[in-house]
């Protein structure tokens, strides 16, 4: 056996999936051949990465989802928890929504401004589909027919440390007003497995400070652990006709607050039912959460 | 083609736009009158039926003299000297003639009973920033002078403009225009020099997007702006926009790839011999500074430009 075959093997693509990635691209080419994006979105290039990284996400995490089947042909703000201090999870939704889910769609993942202002990073991010989390840029993209992510707990999601895995942050309220601007409904995401990569972690503030960059967690691995990964899709929420997205903080908070909770539910169902690789963590980990709970309670 | 008479004071005369404008109205309106003024040398500029020069100090008297010996129907104020030096002297010169000058043209323009009054700004008065929104409108703040303390002439002569724009309305129409990258074969602004010199930085790390317009279109925007665009500030570019590194590939520039981060330490170095890059026009090769068309795509139509961007950027590689 050729050593490319062997490679092949443990990093390549199945024929299957090149068939698809190739026939999804073509689709998406068709998409967005339409109109020019501003913030240099390139779709060879997301192409390439995502042909690179596909094993990443089949083998390596495992990656399976539920709820699929309450993904329709519309524009979504999709709202999911986030974890892992490398923000592993927007590349992994990002795959799922490209690959495994009807129809094929690239999100447009919001990020913080220390990461748009980043030499190299923030160029590549923003080829990859990654823009400034801005109103004018979800309006932008909204009125294109786009669909983004939002992670609304923030850097809060990502610099958690062990005793908070799977205890969502509070969530902002600005995607909210977002959607009741666009009339777009939310779908709620929840992904379970992705806090495990790095299961012990240290935010260093004073480095944070120094380095000025909003949160730099630390874990005792560099790289992350195989844990297997779990992606649930809620049912897409409406949102009312009657709130104006000037509407005050206390109203939206009220609505926030119902996404946060489906967000949770998703979460609970996900914990429940997910495989058992890191089962010794979680374990104890579920004890001290329910025990938290009934604490708060 | 109009057969009114009308009289058109240029401020600037000696700058490609503002020669292209003159012809340009002249050929649309070849009734009308022209009076082209600037403090630099303007025996080059060819003669023309209806174009009168005047090369002349910028002082008070002279200005209070001229509108004293002339009834203006409209004025194009396009003499703003270039922002795209750091030396102090020239700053402070910046400051006296863009603002406290322009201030004191506008008086005039009002106490004179002009009709119409077009003021060139810049879209640099938004800003390079990080946290730029897509498609900045006339009512994004103007944050250029937070970062660059060194722009506060061109943000507040654009203020200044505003202010007095919807102070004195009902006896002014004012039109502010801030318009993207001007380039031609006879501009030579700095992003002109810059997509010009064939050693011109290529950054690796940053790839921002660019709006150009060529200065014919320029220039027919302002010929416009006396007839068809009414009281307001507007943002000048055309609905397309390019990647820097696409525009220098268009432009055939050969320039090496260099990473902007390290750009500032030698810009740092340069500066011990008074050859640096300002620091502003930094800013402008990392992140993206788009503006939005909307308003006055209202008045000129979709298609008031007659050349793309590419065919611009083209035309430059011609030269």
């Amino acid at each position: 056996m050729q050593l490319s075959q062997a490679l092949q093997m443990v990093w390549g693509n199945t024929p299957e999936d090149d068939a698809k990635i190739t026939e999804v691209f073509a689709l998406l080419r068709e998409k967005y051949q339409k109109y020019q994006d501003p913030w240099g979105f390139n779709l060879e290039l997301c192409e390439k990465t995502l042909r690179t990284l596909l094993p990443v996400y089949r083998r390596y995490f495992k990656v399976r989802i539920f709820g699929q089947e309450n993904v329709t042909d519309n524009s979504f703000i999709i709202v999911s928890n986030h974890t892992g201090q490398v923000p592993l999870d927007a590349m992994l939704i990002t795959i799922a929504f490209a690959i495994d889910i009807q129809p094929p769609r690239i999100l447009r993942a919001m990020v913080e401004r220390f990461m748009a202002q980043l030499p190299f990073i923030g160029d590549l991010a923003a080829q990859t589909g990654s823009i400034l989390g801005d109103r004018a840029n979800c309006q932008y993209l909204l009125e294109n027919k786009e669909s983004i992510l939002v992670f609304p707990e923030g850097v809060r999601g990502i610099s958690k440390n062990t005793t908070q895995f799977y205890r969502t942050q509070n969530f902002s309220q600005g995607f909210y007003r977002i959607a009741l601007q666009n009339r777009t409904p939310i779908l709620p995401i929840a992904v379970v497995g992705a806090e495990e990569m790095f299961p012990f972690v240290w935010h260093v503030k004073s480095l944070a400070k120094i380095f000025k960059v909003p949160a730099l967690p630390l874990s005792i691995n560099a790289f992350p652990l195989p844990s297997p990964i779990d992606i649930h899709i809620g049912k897409p929420i409406e949102v009312p006709e009657d709130l104006s997205p000037e509407a005050p903080d206390k109203d939206i908070k009220e609505q926030v607050l119902k996404i946060e909770g489906q967000v949770k539910k998703l979460l609970a169902v996900g914990l429940k039912h997910r495989r058992p690789f890191f089962d010794e963590i979680r374990k104890p980990l579920s004890k001290l959460i329910l025990k938290q709970e009934r604490d708060e309670r | 083609m109009s057969a009114e008479k009308k009289k058109v004071l240029i401020i600037g005369m000696a700058g490609g736009l503002a020669r292209i404008t003159s012809r340009l109205l002249l050929s649309e309106h070849p009734n009308w009158e022209i009076l082209g003024v600037d403090s630099r040398s303007l025996h080059d500029i060819p003669p023309l039926k209806g174009l009168e020069t005047l090369s002349m100090k910028y002082s008070r008297g002279n200005f209070e003299n001229l509108f004293r010996a002339h009834k203006f129907d409209a004025v194009l104020h396009l003499g703003r000297i270039s922002h795209s030096s750091n030396d102090a002297d020239i700053l402070a010169k910046r400051l006296e003639l863009s603002v406290m000058g322009t201030n004191r043209i506008l008086d005039l323009c009002l106490r004179s009973g002009v009709g119409k009054v077009v003021i060139l700004s810049t879209f640099h008065v938004y800003g390079a920033l990080a946290d730029n929104s897509i498609f900045l409108t006339e009512d994004a703040p103007l944050k250029a002078s937070i970062k660059h303390p060194e722009l506060r002439d061109v943000v507040e002569m654009d203020q200044l403009c505003g202010h007095f724009m919807w102070k004195r309305q009902s006896e002014l129409s004012t039109v502010v225009l801030r318009p993207c990258n001007i380039i031609g074969t006879q501009i030579q602004n700095a992003m002109s020099r810059f997509l010009n010199n064939p050693m011109a930085l290529r950054p690796m790390d940053y790839n921002p997007f660019f709006q150009f317009i060529h200065e014919f279109d320029m220039a027919q925007v302002l010929c416009n702006s006396i007839t068809k665009i009414p009281t307001g500030t507007y943002n000048v570019a055309g609905s397309e926009f390019i990647a820097l590194r696409e525009a220098l590939d268009l432009v055939g520039s050969k320039g090496f790839p260099f990473p902007i981060v390290l750009a500032k330490g030698m810009n740092d170095i340069l500066k011990v011999f008074k050859i640096e890059v300002p620091e502003y026009l930094l800013d402008y090769l990392k992140f993206s500074c788009l503006i939005d068309n909307r308003n006055l795509r209202q008045h000129l139509g979709d298609d008031f430009l007659r050349f793309g961007i590419r065919e611009t950027l083209e035309l430059i590689r011609l030269r």
